[in-house]
C-alpha cells in the first residue's frame, strides 16, 4: 500500500495546485440584493439540475451508496473503532501489556488486566475500551511499541446507552482472518514512517 | 564539624558524614546507582564520583569523608563524561523488555539513562543465556540485574539472613544464594525492595500491574508491635463495572525503614461486609446484654478508646489479658523509674554497641528488633548478649554471648543480671542491702545460669558505650512479672542501659495505656472483638458480625517505641463500624477518628487531630509519621520484692511461639505466608517425648488439647519444642507463661 501525497507544497502560490475560486462579491444594497433574487429565481438553473436527475433517472445510471449494505471508503488515517492485531508469522497477539495506551489516554477509557503466564511471559486476560468515553484521538495506537492497537474502519457507534464497551474479542483479528491474509495493516497514527528503515541504528556486536 | 565547599558554596559536614550524605543534606544532587542511606557504601556504581582540589582523580563522595577546607566540584564536563561513559556501560546489553517489566516507570536505570541521554548502545559485549531462577515468593532475572550490591548489602547488614551473595565472573557476575542450591532465608522480601531495576521481583505481583496503576496509600503495619511504616499499593481487581479495589503489593521507604516478609507479604486479610439492619440490631441487643467485652490488641487506639467509654456507660467489663500484663508490667516498671514509659526504642537500638536480650524470641516475636541488632552489630560491632532457655539460629551470627537459663527462672535470672550490671552503680542502702543478700548459689544452681557467664558479661559492658537491654514478652506473662518489672526498672535508672519491653501485638501498648482492663475469669456472658465470646464480632473469618479489619480502618496505633502511629484505609469494606455500634449504644461521635484528638492527655498524647498525622520520611531520613508519646512522670514507690523461689519444668516443655512471618489470624489468613502450623523440635526433643518427625500428635495443655503434626528441626537444640499460636483460635500469643507443660501422644498409637 503506497500513498503518495499530490499537495507537497502547501503554500498557496501560482507555482502550486491551488488556485483562488473566483466568487463575486457580495450585494450590499437594498436594490443589488432584490436584484440578484430576481437573476437567481427566473434564471431557471432550478430546472437545470432538475434536468440532470431526470436524466440520470431515465439512464438507470444510480450513484446512491446503499447504505448500510454498501460503505463508501474512508481514508486510511480514519480514526474509527481499535484493532488490536497479531503478528504475521506466528499468530500471537501483539500487544504485550506494557499498559502505555491506558496511561496515555487521556478519557480515561482504557482498561487493562494482566498476568503471568505458563511461559513467563506477560499476557493480557482482560482488554477493555469504553466507546461511550473514548473521544479517537489516536494516543493509544501512536504510544503502543508493538503497533499493536490500531483505530480500524468501523465507525458505527449508535448504542442504547452511553457506556459501551468493546472488549478483546471483538477487537482482536481472528485467526482465521489472519491465516486468510485478511488483517489490514494501519497507516495511521502511530504506524511505522514510509522510510523508517533507514533511520535504525544498527547495535554495535564485536562478534 | 567540618568545613569544605561543593561547587564553591559552604557546606558543613558533621564527624563521620561522607561528601555525598553531607551534600543531599545541602541540597545539592550527586546522582547514584548503588547508594543506600541504610548500608555500608556498595561502592560499586561509581556514579557519585567527584573532584576536589586535593586529589589529581576522581573520588568516590558515597565513601570519602570530607577533610577542613576541601573544594569539592561534583558538576563538570569531566564528570558528565565519565557519568554517562557508566550510564552507557549500564545499558549494555540491557533487555530492552521495559514494556513488560515491573520496574518500568520506577526503575533507576531508566531514569538514569534518560537523564544522561543514552540512546543508543555504544560498547558491545557478547551476550549470553541467562536462567532466569525462582526463589518462592522471590524471582531473580540475572539478565536485568545490573550488579549494584544493595540486595546483598541489605541481606547481610541489616537483615541478618546473610542468604545471597555475588558470584563474581566479570561480565558472567549474578547474584546466587549463599551456600545453598536455592534461596533459604526468611522471605522478607527486602532484596525485592532496593532492587533499583527489575532484577528481584515478586512472583506473585509479576506482571500482574504497572507501578504509575498503583494507588500507593501509606499506613502502619498490623502485625507485630514494631508498627512499622508500609505503602498498601491498590487498584481495581478487574475491567468489569465495580470492579473492587484490592492489595497488589505493600511497598516501604527502603531508604530508611526495613520490612519484615509478613508486612510485605501478608496483606491480603481484608473482608468483604454488607449492611444487614437485622444483624445490626443484634449485635446491639447482644451488646446490652453482655456483662463483658473481650477484645484482641489488633485494634486502633480510637476503637480501644470506644471500648472504654462503652464500659463507662454502659458498666461492661473489659478483658484483654495480653494488654493488661503489659498494663501490669509497665505498672511495676514505672514504679522504680519514676517515668511512664522505659527509655529505649528501636533506634536506640539500632545504634547500640551492648545489647542484652533476655526473655524472648525476638526473630519470630519482632524481626524489626532483630534487624535493628543486626545492623548494630554489623555496623557499630555490638556485644549482644542473648539471654533464653532456647537458642535462636537465625541471631547465631549476631550474638556474641549465648546465655541459657532454665525455663521459668526469670525472676532470678533478672536479678543477677541486675546485680552484675548495677555493681559499683550510686543504688540507695535499702537496695545495695537487697542485692548483696541475693542467694547467688541458689540462683545460679537453679537457673543454670553460671558465675563465669555473669563475670563476662559485666567485662563485655564495661567497654561498651550505648546499651540496649531488650525484655521478651516471654516476662510479661510470668507469675513474677511485677517484680521481674522492678528489677528492669532498676537497671535502667541506675545504670547506662536503656530498657526496651517488647509487647506481643500492634497496639498492646495503646490498648493498656487507653483502657481501663478487668481481670478475665472467663465467666458471664461476653461479647467478643476479634476473641474469644458467647457472641463475636471482628474481621477474622468466623466471627458472627463483621466489623473492617486493620488495612480498612483508619486510627492510630502506639508502637513499643512510644510513638502514635497513623494507618489508612485500603480497602473500602461496606459494613458497619465499631463507632456506628457505639454511636446507636449513646457513645456518639460522626466519624472514628473524631476519637483522635481525644486520646487521653495524661496517658502522654497529645491531642492532634488524625488529619494533622504525618505518615512519611523526609527525603534525609527525618521520621514525620504521628508523634512520639510523652514520657509521663509519675510517682516511683515501688519497692524490690524478696525473690520467689524458682519453679521447675520438668518433663515436656513446649513454648509458644509462631514460625518467622507468621503472628496472629491475620497472616494466618494470607496466601504468600508459609503456614506450616506444626510442632517443631529437636532430635533430643522427638528421642525425649518418642515421636519421630511426621507423627500426628495430640498435645496436650492444661487447659486445652491440640492435634498437630510434628516436624524435626535440625536448627533447633535442646529438650524444648515450638508450638504455633496464630493458627489457634483467634490466634493470642501472650495470654499466658509462654512456656508450658505438656503432654504429648502419637494419635493412634496410645491405648
Amino acid at each position: 500500500m503506497h500513498h503518495e501525497e499530490v499537495f507537497t507544497d502547501r503554500n498557496v502560490n501560482e507555482s502550486s495546485a491551488y488556485y483562488y475560486v473566483d466568487i463575486e462579491n457580495y450585494p450590499t444594497t437594498g436594490w443589488d440584493k432584490f436584484k440578484q433574487v430576481v437573476k437567481r429565481t427566473f434564471s431557471g438553473e432550478l430546472f437545470v439540475g432538475l434536468w440532470v436527475v431526470m436524466r440520470e433517472m431515465i439512464k438507470f445510471d444510480i450513484h446512491t451508496v446503499q447504505y448500510p449494505m454498501e460503505k463508501l471508503p474512508i481514508g486510511p488515517r480514519y480514526r474509527a473503532v481499535h484493532k488490536l492485531l497479531r503478528l504475521w508469522e506466528s499468530g500471537y497477539e501483539r500487544c504485550i501489556g506494557c499498559g502505555l495506551c491506558e496511561k496515555i489516554c487521556i478519557s480515561d477509557c482504557i482498561r487493562m488486566d494482566t498476568r503471568i503466564d505458563e511461559n513467563s511471559r506477560k499476557e493480557v486476560t482482560e482488554y477493555s475500551i469504553n466507546l461511550g468515553r473514548c473521544i479517537f484521538c489516536g494516543y493509544c495506537a501512536e504510544v503502543c511499541p508493538e503497533l499493536a492497537i490500531v483505530h480500524g474502519q468501523r465507525y458505527e457507534n449508535a448504542s442504547e446507552q452511553r457506556a459501551h464497551f468493546v472488549i478483546k474479542d471483538d477487537m482482536l483479528t481472528p485467526l482465521d482472518m489472519l491465516k486468510a491474509g485478511q488483517q489490514a495493516e494501519y497507516p495511521g497514527f502511530g504506524a511505522i514512517i514510509p522510510g523508517s528503515d533507514e533511520s535504525v541504528k544498527k547495535t554495535p556486536l564485536a562478534y | 564539624m567540618i568545613n569544605f565547599t561543593i561547587n564553591g558554596q559552604n557546606v558543613t559536614a558533621l564527624k563521620g558524614e561522607t561528601i555525598l550524605q553531607a551534600a543531599r543534606k545541602a541540597g545539592f544532587y550527586i546522582p547514584t546507582m548503588c547508594y543506600l542511606e541504610k548500608t555500608t557504601p556498595c561502592a560499586s556504581c561509581r556514579l557519585c564520583v567527584v573532584e576536589t582540589d586535593k586529589t589529581d582523580g576522581l573520588i568516590l563522595s558515597c565513601q570519602t569523608p570530607p577533610t577542613e577546607g576541601l573544594a569539592v566540584t561534583i558538576e563538570s564536563d569531566r564528570l558528565k563524561a565519565e557519568r554517562t561513559n557508566i550510564m552507557r556501560l549500564y545499558d549494555v546489553n540491557h533487555p530492552l523488555e521495559c514494556g513488560v517489566c515491573d520496574k518500568s516507570g520506577a526503575c533507576d536505570l531508566q531514569n538514569k539513562t534518560l537523564e544522561f541521554g543514552v540512546s543508543a548502545q555504544h560498547f558491545s559485549a557478547k551476550d549470553q543465556h541467562r536462567k532466569i531462577e525462582h526463589w518462592g515468593l522471590i524471582n531473580y532475572d540475572p539478565s536485568l540485574c545490573i550488579l549494584c550490591e544493595k540486595c546483598v548489602h541489605v541481606c547481610n547488614e541489616i537483615i541478618g539472613d546473610d542468604a545471597i551473595e555475588l558470584q563474581f565472573g566479570g561480565y558472567k557476575s549474578s547474584v546466587i544464594p549463599k551456600n545453598s542450591e536455592t534461596l533459604d532465608c526468611t522471605f522478607c522480601g527486602e532484596c525485592i525492595a532496593v532492587c533499583p531495576v527489575g532484577a528481584l521481583v515478586s512472583s506473585q505481583f509479576q506482571y500482574s500491574a504497572n507501578a504509575w496503576e498503583l494507588t500507593k496509600i501509606p499506613a502502619t503495619c498490623a502485625h507485630c508491635s514494631a508498627g512499622c511504616s508500609l505503602m498498601y499499593e491498590v487498584r481495581h481487581t478487574s475491567n468489569s463495572l465495580g470492579a473492587k479495589e484490592k492489595i497488589y503489593r505493600v511497598t516501604n521507604d527502603f531508604e530508611h525503614t526495613t520490612l519484615c516478609g509478613a508486612g510485605r507479604f501478608g496483606f491480603d486479610f481484608a473482608i468483604e461486609g454488607s449492611k444487614d439492619e437485622a444483624e445490626f440490631a443484634k449485635v446491639l441487643e447482644a451488646i446490652k446484654n453482655a456483662d463483658g467485652l473481650r477484645f484482641s490488641s489488633l485494634i486502633t487506639n480510637e476503637e480501644a478508646m470506644i471500648l472504654q467509654l462503652l464500659k463507662e456507660k454502659l458498666g461492661l467489663k473489659l478483658y484483654n489479658e495480653e494488654a493488661r500484663t503489659y498494663q501490669n508490667f509497665m505498672n511495676a516498671f514505672s514504679s522504680i523509674s519514676g517515668k511512664s514509659g522505659f527509655g529505649g526504642s528501636i533506634d536506640a537500638l539500632r545504634q547500640s554497641d551492648g545489647i542484652i536480650v533476655i526473655g524472648g524470641r525476638v526473630s519470630s516475636d519482632n524481626p524489626v528488633l532483630r534487624y535493628a541488632m543486626t545492623t548494630a552489630a554489623r555496623h557499630n560491632g555490638a556485644k549482644v548478649v542473648y539471654m533464653h532457655p532456647m537458642e535462636d539460629d537465625l541471631l547465631q551470627n549476631v550474638v556474641t554471648q549465648f546465655v541459657k537459663y532454665e525455663v521459668g527462672t526469670e525472676e532470678g535470672v533478672v536479678a543477677m543480671l541486675a546485680k552484675t550490671l548495677l555493681s559499683g552503680s550510686d543504688l540507695s542502702d535499702e537496695n545495695q542491702r537487697y542485692f548483696d543478700n541475693l542467694d547467688e548459689g541458689y540462683l545460679c544452681a537453679e537457673s543454670n545460669v553460671g558465675d563465669e557467664e555473669l563475670a563476662r558479661i559485666a567485662k563485655t559492658f564495661v567497654r561498651t558505650k550505648r546499651k540496649t537491654l531488650v525484655i521478651g514478652s516471654d516476662v510479661l506473662t510470668h507469675k513474677r512479672a511485677a517484680n521481674i518489672a522492678r528489677l528492669c526498672a532498676m537497671i535502667e535508672t541506675y545504670s547506662e542501659f536503656s530498657v526496651v519491653v517488647v509487647p506481643t501485638s500492634i497496639n498492646t501498648v495503646g490498648v493498656s495505656l487507653i483502657c481501663d482492663l478487668d481481670v478475665d475469669n472467663g465467666g458471664g456472658n461476653v461479647i467478643g472483638y476479634n476473641a474469644a465470646g458467647d457472641y463475636t464480632m471482628g474481621s477474622l473469618s468466623d466471627t458472627m458480625f463483621k466489623l473492617p479489619a486493620l488495612n480498612q480502618q483508619e486510627g492510630t496505633f502506639v508502637s513499643l517505641n512510644y510513638q502514635v502511629l497513623p494507618t489508612n484505609v485500603a480497602v473500602s469494606f461496606e459494613g458497619y463500624t465499631l463507632n456506628e455500634i457505639a454511636s446507636s449504644l449513646g457513645v456518639v461521635a460522626e466519624n472514628t477518628i473524631d476519637y483522635t484528638a481525644k486520646l487521653p492527655k495524661e496517658k502522654g498524647f497529645n491531642g492532634m487531630e488524625f488529619d494533622e498525622l504525618g505518615n512519611f520520611f523526609s527525603t534525609l531520613g527525618e521520621d514525620n509519621r504521628g508523634y512520639l508519646l510523652e514520657n509521663c512522670d509519675v510517682e516511683a514507690n515501688g519497692v524490690l520484692d524478696e525473690i520467689d523461689d524458682l519453679p521447675e519444668f520438668n518433663g515436656t516443655v513446649v513454648y509458644r511461639c509462631n514460625p518467622i512471618n507468621q503472628f496472629n489470624s491475620y497472616t494466618a489468613q494470607a496466601q504468600q505466608l508459609e503456614k506450616e502450623a506444626v510442632l517443631s523440635g529437636s532430635a533430643q526433643f522427638a528421642a525425649a517425648a518418642k515421636i519421630s518427625d511426621g507423627d500426628k500428635i495430640r498435645l496436650e495443655f492444661p487447659q486445652s488439647t491440640q492435634e498437630r503434626i510434628f516436624k524435626l528441626d535440625s536448627t533447633l537444640k535442646g529438650t524444648i519444642a515450638l508450638v504455633p499460636t496464630y493458627d489457634v483460635g483467634f490466634g493470642g500469643l501472650n495470654e499466658q507463661y509462654r512456656f508450658e507443660k505438656v503432654k504429648i501422644m502419637r494419635v493412634g498409637s496410645e491405648s
